[in-house]
């Protein structure tokens, strides 16, 4: 399998600063992310402190971003990042169904508000799964409850149709919604909490009860200890030191995600530093391999 | 290495000093990312800690027993004592501060 040098994930100003001062040092880059940039970015009103760009609009800079890409020949490739595996010397990126590697990966995913639900910490493992395709079976004969919000949480529902007892599928936010069928319903409440003493054993709504054996909380902005599993978190920010490093060796955040201020200037000084230490680890551990 | 377990049968794993039982599955992304980083922190730690891997398909009984509702689910034994447990991926350092190393 190919393997990258640099695997960026996110499109905002950390993300395509740490692009293009990685495609400068001449590395094998991945950039992933929206083609249409961040749309933080893109929504913003306008921007007064981005030094040479005085008073552009959201839409203009994310434009400028692009523009800037393209120059550059850097390809972005739009592609769902569902967890990032730290296997030792490399990265495995789970894209979509494909795996990718990457001998260093940039964290530049903005910060997401994905609160988690009361309950859903304490039975993970017990209950509570994230991924459908692994836990499934082990729900056979089972009433699950789903949570949708990802862009394939419906596939998934109906995957998890086929495998298990019954499913209740509660939709948040506007993703597009499964098929009812025989042992699939929708059901519109907003999930509260999830319950339960040593296993799961029901989701409470803000209308009322369910019985279910298992959750499976299906979101598109997870967490970045999720989706990077081992990783050190400050709170709900990336932890990393001055050079972007973060706690696992080849891995390196920016950006939003690496704490406040929440300014692009800031982002795009991170993006750079970030690249240029995934650089500096290239190095050293292609040097390491010769001695 | 890592030893299969087979038939629900975890004697083997309960006789044991220290034991980790990784349960999981071949439909599972998460579980075959594991394996290999498993592999490679079972012959570093030969002697200190066996390593033993249950397919949670084909030992349902024993996946039943430890009330398993997520995989990859690792459970550590210590002299038949069920004594620390987790899920899902973890990198090297991770799993062996889970270990107490």
């Amino acid at each position: 399998m190919e393997r990258y040098d640099i695997a960026i994930i996110g499109t905002g100003p950390a993300g395509v600063s740490a692009a293009i001062t990685a495609t400068v040092r001449n590395k094998r880059v991945l950039l992933l992310g929206s083609a249409r940039m961040s749309d933080k970015v893109g929504k913003a009103h306008q921007v007064d402190n981005y030094p040479g760009l005085p008073h552009i609009s959201g839409a203009d800079f994310a434009a400028r971003l692009k523009a800037h890409l393209d120059e550059m020949g850097i390809a972005i490739t739009e592609k769902r990042v569902g967890a990032v595996y730290a296997m030792g010397d490399y990265y495995a990126l789970q894209l979509d169904e494909d795996m990718v590697e990457a001998s260093t990966v940039i964290l530049a995913t903005g910060v997401v508000s994905a609160k988690s639900l009361p309950g859903e910490e304490r039975f993970l493992g017990r209950g509570v799964s994230y991924c459908a395709t692994c836990d499934a079976r082990l729900y056979r004969g089972k009433t699950v409850a789903v949570l949708g919000s990802a862009a394939d949480a419906a596939e998934e529902a109906e995957f998890l149709a086929q495998v298990v007892e019954k499913v209740l599928y509660f939709p948040v936010g506007k993703a597009p919604e499964p098929k009812e069928g025989a042992n699939l319903v929708i059901v519109r409440e907003l999930p509260e909490a999830v319950l339960g003493e040593k296993a799961v054993t029901g989701l409470k709504t803000r209308e009322g009860e369910h019985r279910v054996d298992g959750v499976f909380i299906l979101r598109d902005a997870v967490q970045a200890d999720r989706l990077v599993p081992g990783l050190r978190m400050d709170e709900n920010h990336v932890a990393v030191d001055l050079m972007m490093r973060t706690n696992l060796p080849g891995c390196f955040a920016c950006g939003d995600i690496a704490g406040k201020p929440y300014q692009y200037v800031k982002a795009a000084g991170q993006g750079n530093v970030a690249a240029l230490s995934a650089v500096s680890y290239l190095a050293e551990t292609a040097k390491a391999k010769e001695e | 290495m890592i030893v299969k377990i087979e038939n629900n049968d975890m004697s083997k794993a309960l006789e044991s000093k220290c034991a980790l039982v990784d349960f999981s599955a071949t439909w599972c992304g998460p579980c075959r990312m594991l394996h290999p980083v498993l592999e490679e922190l079972s012959e570093e730690l030969a002697g200190q800690v066996e390593f033993y891997n249950a397919d949670a398909d084909e030992n349902g009984e024993l996946a039943a027993q430890y009330g398993i509702a997520s995989i990859p689910a690792l459970l550590l034994f210590q002299n038949g004592q069920l004594v620390n447990q987790t899920v899902g991926f973890q990198p090297k350092a991770a799993l062996k501060a889970f270990l107490g190393l």
